[in-house]
């Protein structure tokens, strides 16, 4: 079912003309790095701050309301460049390993992000002054700390489509 | 004088022969360079967007660009190093590309920049400063980094 999506995808007249594009690729690729710098960056000190890494004198609420809004914007571009990659080179990405685990490492940010923020971030006037934060916040910072260096390695892994296990060229995806 | 016989140099290192005939060495490098990006583009922007008068307002200027510093510097030092086999293991690939020297011109300059006029500027207390010279000096910085990650991009998909 994912295969055929990707398939679909992959014969639509406007992915066909994107993947013919000489520039468009490297314009993509570039500005997804760029884009990158900037949702990382933030995002980073944000999970160094909750896990008493960085910034212990800046209050965690300060953060969040001056910070998310730049961390929305690189997230945008981020994923726009991301998904238009995707968009025009389906069945590059498809069987591509690191492409599914980084997939994998987002879905799961995105649960311990929202999952910090409708549990442990209830209290955070209560500590967001505090060098040392609760144990629930300092391990939402490190986990995701952990996955968004998982979703760089895997993103940057995505161009050694042979350095994989066995098993999963065995698949034969491609 | 050509720095060809430098890069020729470079080429030849026992290091260069190593990441060139082992397979992991060269992404493992890649990656560890580009989680450093990660955390020097967060140390250069919140500095950079506080200049703007964005971002981390409540904080003091130079408090914020102090607690950042090690970071900072941290991961320069990770990109310089991690950076170094990359440039050897490539290295007449990058002397006959124009976007290596793109990058290297920008970083010289980002780092006098940062090192000389952004830092002594970051340090000083802000009534001192006025509203534009911060604004400027941020806009230069974001503008100078931008330019070395865009360089750094194309030498690998533009040669």
């Amino acid at each position: 079912m994912i295969r055929s999506l990707f398939e679909w995808v992959d014969v639509m007249p406007m992915s066909i003309a994107w993947r013919e594009s000489l520039n468009g690729y490297p314009l993509l690729l570039t500005a997804h790095v760029v884009s990158m710098g900037l949702v990382a960056g933030v995002i980073i000190f944000w999970d160094m701050r909750l896990a008493g890494m960085a910034l212990k004198r800046v209050p965690v609420s300060k953060i969040q309301a001056t910070m998310f809004p730049w961390m929305t914007l690189g997230l945008a571009i981020n994923a726009g460049t991301g998904l238009a990659m995707v968009f025009s080179q389906p069945m590059r990405y498809f069987p591509n390993f690191y492409f599914w685990i980084k997939f994998f490492f987002m879905m799961f940010a995105a649960v311990n992000a929202l999952y910090f923020h409708f549990t442990i971030n209830n209290t955070v006037s209560e500590w967001e002054h505090d060098a040392v934060t609760p144990f629930k916040a300092r391990m939402a910072g490190y986990a995701s700390l952990a996955l968004w260096a998982g979703i760089i390695v895997t993103g940057r892994m995505i161009a050694y489509s042979g350095l994989v296990p066995a098993w999963w060229l065995a698949l034969e995806l491609g | 004088m050509s720095m060809l016989p430098f890069f020729e140099w470079m080429g030849g290192l026992r290091l260069s022969a190593f990441f060139l005939e082992s397979v992991w060495p060269t992404p493992i490098v890649q990656n560890i360079h580009l989680i450093a990006v990660a955390v020097f583009a967060g140390s250069v922007l919140l500095v950079d967007l506080r200049m703007l008068g964005r971002g981390l307002t409540d904080t003091p200027l130079a408090d914020l660009a102090r607690t950042v510093e090690p970071w900072l510097i941290g991961s320069f030092v990770v990109l310089v190093l991690s950076g170094i086999p990359q440039m050897t293991s490539t290295a007449l690939k990058q002397y006959y590309s124009p976007f290596f020297w793109w990058k290297m011109q920008a970083v010289l300059i980002g780092v006098i920049f940062t090192v000389t006029v952004r830092r002594r500027m970051a340090m000083r207390t802000e009534a001192e400063l006025g509203p534009v010279f911060p604004k400027v000096v941020g806009v230069v910085s974001i503008a100078l980094w931008t330019s070395v990650t865009i360089g750094a991009r194309l030498i690998g998909l533009m040669g």
